[in-house]
């Protein structure tokens, strides 16, 4: 190899250099391209994962939603849109979205609420302040199928804790079955969902409410500012950018619920409590309908679709 | 690199680092590469070791009352005496009853069937359509099963002239009662009429505090199906018929469904009841009547903790009927065990040693006996013990007309399934009227029995 190099004007041929080349990988393309490659190998074991995984199955679903596959049919043989059109047609199925948007709305709400309240509590100073915060991720920190149980007894018909003290403070005569009306039913699914939810809700708030402007919150107070006041003309807006993220990430966790439910009711009673994730359920593994199982999957994963889209677009912003 | 070795210059001592450089890194990237081939064909080969080990182990049974824990130690005892006399070793797999179809279809889809299943009778036509199930009449003979089992026995395991399936266990679904807790209410005499047991489901309730006085099973999809039944027929109904109509909207269907949501409002039966808890609750007094198999008394035995003391506690009964002329009726009952291929010849050489072993003299003289229910071999039927036992007797007495299950016969028994408990919670628990509960079971009925056809 030479190098050429020109100077006034004129031509010096200094001879040939050395080979400078410090890797093998600068031979075929710059710095650059050496980085990306990199990247991408980086990155390998994640998309071989995720390949695997999640969009594999995915797109296996995909294409099952346009077959009829149950027990009749071993082999999936395709339909075309007619799972939809059964969908379309369905109570059942139009009553499960319906449940859906029931349990999300009450779940996020609630969630929010009571998350954001804890967290003004716990962001005042007062003894044992440290203690009361760590006791609040408890509920957090315990499997879902556990805090599920603990609610399923807690409503029990027989040996209930709710029965029993209301018994015995004669509210009721009889033991009720809580689980085995529709609100019954709802209420505990939803209680059983925000209860678990609020420690990392309430830690976002908290987080947020640290960084809130002491000095601005003293001046209001000094311009007779009360508390509500406070909190709607100062702190809400300080929390606005966590509040939507919070908002959109418990409503996406809220659409994909599916083990609490499960272990707490089974979607029942009927289907009070069948959102769509165990509408999938149910239609794959106990009617051994996997094309119609797929099919509602199908538009379930359209449900979350426009959160997660918000969600995603919030992050890349911020980025 | 001897050639190189040979510089002096700093030039070519920097050629000679260079180089070693590469040759090493070269090397490195072979060695890397070897390695990692190295690895790879290890893993595969350890992967395909383990997998041959694992197919060579001998036989895989699962088994819903291997997950039982009062027959646990029964199906343990079966494969460990099978493994002794044939030399196969032979490994459980326990499965919740109500999760056994779903285990072994997932298995059947992600290849990884056992060699051996227990299943209840009615689930078989969903199974009928798995390519891995094995004919016995080809690995065991047909003659020799029928000189072994009679046909009608037999009969429970076939469809389609297939042997698709060994019954191990049989008997039937029927009513029993509790002596102790009848006569805590005040009841000397078990109910033949709906109005009788009605009447005793009432002084129980008065009499017997904290009790559930029959324990219908109301929680379960997979269990309510089969009270269900039971009392349909008591009022001379039916749900679906032997041609495939659905004639849930008769007035004697109806009927039933009225004496059932009539139970419920009365409180004499009660919401969030599985089987599992009806055995319990009767076992610890707490109930007088419930629906089961005969082998209500291994359970009632190891549930009260009193052992064979509390043999006395069960009456097996005949189911009451709505009105004369209706014959008392019981559910055909089984445990049968089907037998999966796997293409391996010496993996499915174990299959006939196992079949022959499950219906020989050893098998069925102790195993369904332990279990309280009763042998299918002639042979076994005939032993002293079974003859013997005063409980079989009196279940024989009180079994009435026994009836295959009106959905499990259908290949679509799991939807059929779903639908009759939904509709059934739903008029159970008020959401909906005993006739709009049926106008909706019917046409939902209806379209999943055309879709199958």
């Amino acid at each position: 190899m030479s190098i050429g190099v020109s100077i006034g004007g004129g031509a010096l041929q200094v001879g040939a250099a050395p080979d400078l080349r410090v890797s093998p990988l600068a031979k075929r393309a710059g710095l650059k391209a050496a980085e990306r490659r990199i990247g991408w190998l980086f990155m390998a074991p994640a998309l071989v994962a995720f390949a695997a995984v999640i969009l594999f199955p995915f797109l296996s679903a995909l294409g099952l939603a346009f077959t009829r596959y149950d027990l009749q049919t071993p082999e999936p043989v395709f339909i075309g849109l007619r799972n939809f059109s059964e969908i379309a047609a369905s109570p059942e199925i139009r009553q499960s979205f319906v449940v859906t948007f029931v349990f999300v709305s009450l779940a996020t709400l609630f969630t929010i609420i009571l998350a954001l309240a804890w967290a003004i509590i716990l962001n005042q100073p007062f003894r044992g302040r440290a203690l009361v915060r760590t006791a609040t991720i408890i509920p957090w920190v315990l499997p879902s199928t556990v805090s599920a149980f603990i609610w399923a007894w807690i409503f029990n018909s027989r040996f209930g804790l709710i029965n029993a003290a209301m018994l015995e403070l004669g509210f009721i005569s009889q033991p009720v079955a809580w689980l085995s009306t529709s609100a019954g039913a709802m209420t505990a699914v939803v209680i059983s969902k925000v209860w678990i939810s609020i420690p990392v809700t309430m830690t976002f708030f908290l987080a947020g409410l640290q960084s809130v402007d002491r000095e601005q919150i003293d001046a209001a107070r000094v311009d007779g500012a009360g508390d509500f006041a406070v909190l709607r003309d100062h702190v809400l807006p300080h929390l606005r950018p966590v509040l939507l993220v919070v908002i959109v990430l418990a409503v996406i966790g809220n659409l994909q619920q599916f083990d609490k439910i499960f272990a707490l009711t089974g979607g029942g009673p009927v289907r009070a409590t069948t959102v769509l994730s165990i509408e999938v359920y149910r239609r794959a593994f106990d009617s051994w309908d996997i094309g119609m199982a797929s099919a509602v999957g199908l538009l379930w994963v359209a449900t979350i679709i426009p959160p997660a889209y918000f969600y995603l677009r919030h992050l890349l912003k911020g980025v | 690199m001897s050639g190189i070795t040979g510089r002096h210059s700093v030039e070519g001592a920097a050629d000679e680092l260079n180089v070693a450089g590469n040759i090493r890194e070269k090397t490195m990237t072979t060695l890397n590469r070897r390695a990692v081939s190295a690895g790879l064909g290890a893993s595969l080969a350890a992967l395909t070791t383990g997998r041959a080990a694992a197919q060579a182990a001998g036989l895989s049974f699962m088994s819903f009352s291997f997950a039982e824990e009062a027959n646990k130690a029964l199906v343990q005892k079966l494969l460990d005496d099978f493994a002794a006399e044939s030399g196969v070793p032979a490994q459980p797999i326990g499965s919740a009853w109500g999760e056994v179809q779903r285990n072994l279809m997932l298995r059947q889809r992600s290849k990884t069937l056992p060699n051996s299943a227990q299943i209840s009778e009615r689930w078989l036509p969903s199974f009928a359509s798995l390519p891995e199930l094995v004919d016995l009449n080809d690995i065991v003979g047909k003659d020799k099963l029928e000189a072994a089992i009679d046909v009608n026995v037999l009969n429970v395991g076939r469809l389609n002239g297939k042997q698709l399936a060994l019954p191990l266990a049989t008997g039937s679904i029927g009513m029993v009662a509790n002596r102790e807790v009848l006569k805590k209410a005040g009841v000397d005499k078990l109910p033949e009429t709906t109005a009788e047991l009605r009447a005793a489901l009432i002084a129980v309730r008065d009499k017997v505090p904290n009790s559930v006085p029959l324990t219908m099973a109301t929680k379960n999809p997979n269990s309510i199906p089969l009270d269900v039944l039971i009392w349909v027929w008591s009022h001379g109904g039916r749900l679906i018929d032997e041609s495939g109509k659905v004639v849930c909207d008769s007035a004697e269907t109806t009927a039933a469904f009225d004496f059932m949501t009539g139970l419920m409002k009365d409180r004499l039966i009660a919401p969030e009841i599985d089987r599992p808890d009806s055995r319990r609750l009767f076992a610890q007094g707490a109930s007088a009547f419930y629906v089961d198999a005969p082998q209500a008394r291994t359970f009632i035995r190891t549930f009260s903790g009193r052992g064979q003391e509390a043999d006395a506690m069960i009456a097996p009964m005949k189911t009451p009927v709505a009105k004369n002329g209706i014959e008392p009726v019981s559910m055909a009952w089984g445990n049968l065990v089907l037998f999966f291929k796997t293409g391996d010849a010496a993996r499915d050489a174990v299959l006939p040693k196992w079949a022959n072993y499950l219906f020989s003299d050893k098998v069925q003289t102790t195993f369904p006996l332990a279990l309280s229910a009763l042998p299918v071999t002639r042979s076994g039927r005939a032993a002293p013990a079974v003859a013997n036992d005063p409980y079989f007797a009196e279940w024989g007495k009180a079994t009435g007309v026994v009836r295959m299950h009106e959905l499990g016969v259908w290949s679509n028994a799991p939807e059929l399934s779903t639908i009759v408990s939904e509709e059934t919670q739903a008029a159970l628990l008020g959401q909906k009227t005993v006739a709009a509960a049926i106008q909706a079971m019917k046409p939902r009925l209806e379209a999943s029995m055309a879709k199958r056809s």
